[in-house]
């Protein structure tokens, strides 16, 4: 069976139809919640996060705009989101990605599990607008294009927020021994 | 070659977006710069690294929860087109009449009903229904007491202080609602399958001047499994 598209489920929440606004939350509710983990690392707040945004969603469907792709709205609101939740968290929350372990890397041998663990460490250590261009790339597979809608930058910026992100990561990890 | 320009060929290679001239041009720059050659490798083992890492699967509860967190249906988004003939004028004012209608008839139904008061401690739930239209939101809490998740929230609609309850629960679930000093007993709640979804909505006395507190408590196959409260402001 053929599956509905966004703006068609969009258009029928608008007219009150529950059942559609469930099909949006079935389909998005993965990514959205991925999202949100990756930007803030504990799944509590990444659950809390993902509920908000779907609220938010709901409450504001009036404000769509429907030239936007519903993704594109829904991962800003997301991002959005998230960043609020890092700013309402207590220091010793927000900076549980400075825990990586400081031993000198070149006697440490790193699976690859060790190192998917000091990557997601190391994104904890790098600003939430850089996070957000790793996020919307590498975990949610968007383009360029794509980016810089839901980011409101131009493209360019998107680009070089991602290079500068790359290259963080990679000068944390091997501070740590992990690259 | 500047260093940005090899970088950006690094990281347009990384995303698959050269072309055969630009892969060339970089090939020749790893070539004779060794230290661009490890940064290409570390970037591309950390890319790749970064891809993958694989999605994990929401909490099982997330969606129920979302659902059970909706506002009341009569606070969602208007649709954005009308009906052609609500748009004429002569029909605007048959349209205020047919609501000022309403509003009377559902004030006269109210003041009936407040008069003989309940009849008994316990009661059904009420579907919220038109009567919620032009809400305001008082005071919400979630519940999310394991077996039991949803939102309850006070709002004061046309007909007075109202309560709506939208719970989800494995079995039914009982609500002592217990304010201005009555305590009333709503059965049945929280099947997903009830007519109407998992949502209802009761009317509470009218708060008096001060500030006012409803106190819920959550049964559970009879058994109390939380509780929670709301609070009306003074003057509200």
């Amino acid at each position: 069976m053929e599956e509905e598209d966004d703006g068609s489920l969009v258009q029928r929440c608008r007219e009150g139809d529950l059942k559609a606004f469930d099909r949006l939350v079935i389909r998005y509710q993965k990514p959205v919640y991925n999202a949100a983990l990756r930007m803030l690392r504990n799944p509590e707040d990444a659950r809390d996060v993902a509920q908000t945004v779907f609220l938010k969603v709901f409450e504001h469907l009036e404000q769509y705009d429907p030239n936007l792709r519903f993704y594109s709205w829904l991962y800003r609101i997301a991002l959005n989101e998230s960043v609020n939740a890092l700013g309402r968290m207590r220091p010793h929350e927000a900076i549980s990605g400075n825990e990586i372990d400081q031993t000198p890397g070149l006697e440490r041998q790193l699976d690859s599990e060790q190192t998917r663990h000091a990557i997601e460490q190391a994104l904890m250590r790098i600003q939430p607008e850089q996070r957000s261009v790793v996020v919307l790339r590498h975990f949610l597979h968007l383009s360029y294009e794509e980016m810089a809608v839901i980011l409101e930058l131009p493209e360019k910026t998107v680009k070089s927020r991602l290079y500068t992100a790359r290259q963080l990561l990679r000068d944390l990890l091997l501070e740590n021994g992990v690259c | 070659m500047t260093e940005l320009r090899t970088l950006a060929l690094i990281h347009a290679e990384i995303d698959g977006e050269l072309d055969a001239r630009q892969r060339a041009e970089l090939a020749r720059e790893l070539l004779a710069e060794p230290q661009f050659r490890a940064l290409r490798d570390d970037l591309t083992r950390v890319c790749g690294t970064l891809e993958g890492i694989a999605a994990v699967e929401p909490p099982p509860q997330l969606r129920a929860s979302i659902l059970a967190a909706l506002p009341p249906v009569a606070a969602m988004p208007a649709p954005p087109r009308r009906a052609a003939w609500a748009s004429a004028p002569a029909a605007r004012w048959r349209y205020a009449a047919l609501f000022a209608g309403a509003l009377i008839a559902a004030t006269v139904l109210y003041k009936a009903s407040i008069g003989r008061g309940p009849d008994a401690n316990e009661m059904a739930g009420t579907m919220a229904g038109s009567a919620a239209r032009s809400t305001l939101i008082v005071d919400t809490v979630q519940v999310d007491l394991g077996q039991l998740t949803g939102q309850a929230r006070l709002y004061r609609a046309a007909t007075g202080l109202q309560l709506e309850l939208q719970l989800i629960a494995s079995a039914p679930v009982d609500v002592l609602v217990a304010s201005g000093g009555r305590t009333q007993r709503i059965s049945g709640l929280g099947r997903p399958d009830s007519p109407g979804g998992p949502r209802t909505a009761i009317a509470l006395p009218d708060p008096g001047p001060g500030a006012q507190t409803v106190d819920l408590t959550f049964l559970v196959g009879g058994r109390q499994v939380g509780a929670a409260q709301l609070r009306v402001p003074a003057g509200d």
